[in-house]
């Protein structure tokens, strides 16, 4: 982790992203989302608010769910970040990503990473019944589905009855 | 009429087929308008105004002179831009123009636009542009706007009226004289789509030609308008839009923005970047919805309407937007005797300018505060009379013996479930309040209520009474490659509503092909033909009957080959799985990619007289469309005219004020169903928008113009904990004018909701007498409606 003295406008950062370490010279008020889509052209991130109430740009940050856009570039210092393109298998999805496209718990797409994002980050049994999937989902907004599948398909990626 | 059917049994047509365009949006492979990436691009900050209205003048030198600033414009550096055309005849003339000239009319209008190496050099020095404002006079409601002395927004304009259309008719006064009237008066507020991707755009100047990405619902129409205000050939212009973060109707107009990023990229010769943020997005992309309506319905002794009159009040923002905001109206207007036999109406209208935020579009368009009217006015009919409101609406609903019926505004209504839809989602609704009573009894802050609401849905509109201009087509070129496999390309769009799904099942099975084999292009004025993109449920019904139209003369080709090669009459001939073949045949066949080899590479093999080629465009124009209202008002406006009936039992608390919904049913009838889950995510999004719409999200303005709702703290868009399950069941009555019976179905969810949830809260609350008169029903509105229940809303 990088010491200030003096205010500086540039500083180095080194961190993991998608289990490949990166380095780059950041602005010090460069968003984390930006550095993300910008810098590192991932742009399966997505900015929907820009202040931290969407949801679109959660990332893992050392495997807990953040948003990316109030964080900054250089706050990811040191640490392990998890994008989109980082749960993707080489070919085809995963069981999260099969059963949102089995259970047609997207449209368009916009806000789909961020949700696959938070449901990676979480813990199934700490959200063991329709009601606390509701919740666990609250912090990430979709204006297309209504949620009702996106609920559907948690409960199918997490192996359980789907009424 | 071209033959429109599929080319034999449906294999796809009708089943759960999984979309095509997911895989992409789930790993991060989309491309949004954000997403494109262009060497040497550069970014665009636009300064906007934090008054709401004054006289502007602007200084741009210190914002010039950043470290990193490439240009900064004002209105009077875009010489070459001409004003946006006025085509409504009937309308006061905006003459809208991408920068503010002199004068500011709400907040957030564009005022300059800062291009720096990036967004962040940009908005410094947007902070750096010295704008200097004049204050005037602020007008935000109907009774400034429409006061004798009010300040003007036009001063080219008598007054701040931009529509003026009052209608007296002889047959519906003969109506009223003698019969008892019953009025209500119901307001919409401002709110609006609101999709997760704000707008943003990207342009290139290269060779001569101007590239524009940009988030939007119509490409070809943002490309024809840019030929009319930017200094360049349509033929020079290719306007794409990439995956679209949804669109609701906020993205079919054509912004300030599209025309500043595109004369940026020809005026400096490199790309042009804008994105917008959150911010802005909520006072620069459109508003919708503040209506009031005011109604009368003259009834008979039993209840029975016999006559409606609306006089629709609606504000439009400062005006300042193209397509023009006012047709929303017009729309409501169509649907102010519902789904009933009610013979006569008169509407007339009264749209006026205020200092916010341009209203224009939203899903809907203006049949759910319609709807909000007509379902509560009934309800009130029924109150007062002392009838039944569930039995007054049997007898009002369209019976099947009535079709084809014309209502008393002129829809065309030719096919649905009016009776069996509203039978349905009572049975259902009353099931779900019996559970819903027992297991609250005994609660004594909490009150349970039924509410229900029935709707027809105009479907694939004519775009001219909002343009002005463009009418109704839509347009699908289908080529056969010598492989075989298929390419179709539309004119309409997606903004996620599974459009590109559509076209591809649609054209397999109206060519007998496996899914796999046929590609979609979408969404680009290069590979696409003319068409009005994606919007008011019509991709399926127009942009499907263009694909039908253009695969029955490729059949039509492929016959003639393929009995040419097999020595067999066309008659004998199936197209299924691929091939073509003999009927109870299946070895005497022919591949399409012979086919196509036949047709494109040796062709040789054609018969006589046939020329080379497999591709076909088609443009469909649906039949019973009109584009023109006649002297009373009337005109069938939609091309097919859906139906639904919602029900729903809230809880209320009493002593809080809150609502919650504990169960939502919606029967559907949108006539076949291309794609069952697709259709039901268009219902429960729908419905999920406007249950927003009704609870919880407005665009709330002070006296002086300001906006309250500048971010997602203030502008609640509902989560997963605020939308219940919503239970759907279909009918499907086709419609016999359409091909293969098709209607839309895309924005019928969100007709629903303010109804609804209007009449279950005054069920729940009966005991004190209220009325709901206004939208949001928050919880503030709920307790005062407890303390004085029969005050009426402004």
């Amino acid at each position: 982790m990088n010491t200030v003295s003096e205010p500086v406008e540039m500083l180095e950062i080194a961190l993991t992203v998608n289990g490949v370490a990166r380095s780059a010279t950041v602005p010090v008020r460069k968003l984390l989302s930006d550095f993300i889509r910008e810098d590192l052209q991932l742009t399966g991130t997505h900015v929907g608010c820009e202040h931290g109430v969407c949801g679109a740009c959660t990332i893992l940050v050392d495997g807990d769910p953040v948003r990316s856009c109030i964080m900054l570039a250089v706050q990811a210092d040191g640490r392990e970040l998890t994008t989109v393109e980082g749960i993707t298998p080489e070919e085809g999805l995963n069981p999260l990503q099969q059963a949102f496209k089995d259970h047609h718990g997207l449209q368009c797409g916009f806000c789909t990473p961020g949700f696959l994002m938070t449901i990676t980050g979480v813990d199934p049994d700490e959200y063991p019944d329709e009601q606390s999937i509701r919740e666990m989902l609250s912090g990430n907004l979709c204006r297309c589905t209504g949620y009702q599948n996106i609920v559907t398909a948690v409960k199918a990626a997490w192996g359980r009855p789907i009424e | 009429m071209t033959d429109l059917r599929l080319a034999g049994r449906p294999v796809y047509f009708g089943a759960r087929v999984a979309r095509v365009e997911d895989d992409r949006l789930l790993t991060g492979q989309s491309t949004y308008v954000a997403d494109v990436r262009l060497p040497g691009m550069v970014d665009v900050a636009i300064v906007r105004s934090v008054f709401a209205h004054a006289k502007v003048s602007v200084n741009v030198d210190l914002a010039r002179a950043v470290d990193g600033v490439l240009d900064v414009v004002r209105a009077a550096d875009l010489q070459d831009v001409s004003e946006y055309p006025d085509f409504i005849t009937y309308m006061q003339p905006v003459k809208g123009f991408p920068l503010a000239r002199d004068k500011v009319r709400y907040v957030g209008s564009p005022i300059a636009a800062v291009v720096a190496e990036d967004r962040y050099v940009a908005e410094d020095a947007a902070e750096a542009v010295e704008v200097d404002y004049d204050e005037l006079p602020v007008v935000t409601t109907a009774g400034s706007a429409l006061a004798e002395d009010a300040p003007k927004l036009f001063d080219h304009w008598p007054d701040n009226r931009i529509v003026n259309l009052p209608l007296e008719l002889d047959d519906v006064e003969d109506v009223f004289r003698g019969r008892r009237v019953v009025r209500g008066r119901y307001s919409t507020h401002r709110h609006s789509g609101v999709p997760m991707e704000t707008r943003g755009c990207v342009a290139e100047y290269r060779d001569g030609r101007l590239t524009l990405w940009t988030s939007a619902q119509s490409p070809h129409i943002v490309r024809t308008t840019l030929s009319y205000v930017l200094p360049i050939a349509e033929r020079d212009i290719r306007v794409v839009a990439p995956d679209v973060g949804g669109g609701f109707g906020v993205k079919t107009h054509i912004y300030p923005e599209e025309v500043l990023v595109s004369w940026l990229a020809i005026r400096l010769g490199r790309p042009v970047r804008w994105i917008e943020d959150r911010a802005e997005h909520l006072v620069a992309s459109n508003h919708a919805r503040e209506h009031t309506l005011e109604m009368e319905a003259a009834v008979d002794d039993d209840g029975t309407i016999r006559a409606v009159r609306c006089h629709l009040l609606h504000d439009v923002g400062s005006g300042e937007i193209f397509m023009p905001g006012i047709c929303p109206s017009f729309v409501a207007g169509s649907h102010v005797a519902g789904a009933y036999r009610i013979p006569l109406a008169e509407n007339s209208y009264t749209q006026y300018v205020t200092n916010k935020t341009p209203s224009g579009a939203y899903r809907g368009f203006g049949a759910p505060e319609a709807y909000f009217a007509v379902e509560q006015l009934v309800e009130k009919v029924a109150r007062e009379v002392g009838v039944n409101a569930i039995d007054l609406r049997r007898r009002m609903l369209l019976r099947d013996e009535d079709l084809p019926y014309t209502t008393a505004t002129g829809g065309i209504i030719d096919s649905g479930s009016f009776q069996e839809s509203f039978e349905r989602a009572l049975e259902l609704g009353r099931e779900a309040e019996a559970r819903r009573r027992e297991e609250h009894e005994g609660e004594t802050n909490v009150r349970i209520g039924f509410g229900i609401a029935t709707y027809l849905e105009g479907t694939a509109p004519t775009y001219f009474g909002t343009t002005g201009h463009w009418t109704s087509h839509d347009s699908a070129t289908i080529r056969i490659e010598p492989d075989g496999s298929a390419v179709v390309s539309v004119g309409v769009t997606t903004t996620g509503q599974g459009t590109t799904t559509m076209a591809a099942v649609l054209t397999a099975d109206a060519l007998g092909l496996p899914l796999e084999r046929v590609r979609v292009e979408i969404g680009d004025t290069d590979s696409c033909p003319y068409g009005l993109g994606g919007w008011g449920s019509r991709s399926t019904v127009t942009g499907g009957g263009a694909i039908l139209k253009a695969a029955a003369t490729i059949r039509e080709k492929v016959l003639r080959i393929a009995a040419h090669r097999l020595e067999v009459d066309e008659a004998d001939l199936v197209i299924e799985e691929g091939n073509v073949h003999v009927v109870g045949s299946a070895d005497r066949a022919i591949t399409m990619g012979e086919i196509g080899t036949a047709a494109w590479v040796r062709t040789l093999d054609l018969p006589p007289g046939v020329d080379p080629g497999l591709e076909a465009v088609a443009t469909y124009d649906p039949p019973l469309l009109q584009h023109v209202a006649d002297e009373r008002g009337r005109m069938n406006g939609a091309a097919a005219w859906a139906n639904a009936t919602h029900a729903a039992i809230v809880k209320v608390d009493v002593d809080t004020g809150v609502v919650e919904i504990l169960d939502y049913v919606v029967v559907h009838d949108c006539g076949p169903m291309v794609n069952p889950p697709i259709l039901e995510g268009q219902v429960q999004g729908g419905v999920a928008q406007e249950i927003g719409g009704t609870l919880y999200e407005h665009m709330a303005y002070t006296e002086d113009g300001q906006p309250l709702a500048t971010t997602f703290m203030d502008y609640l868009i509902p989560s997963a904990t605020e939308i219940p399950e919503i239970v759907i069941e279909h009918f499907e009555s086709p419609s016999p004018n359409m091909p293969l019976g098709l209607k839309g179905a895309g924005e019928g969810g969100c007709l629903g909701p303010p109804a609804t949830l209007a009449n279950a809260v005054v069920d729940a609350l009966r005991e004190f007498d209220v009325e709901i008169t206004a939208l949001p029903i928050t919880p503030a509105v709920i307790r005062d409606k407890i303390r004085s229940p029969r005050r009426v809303d402004a």
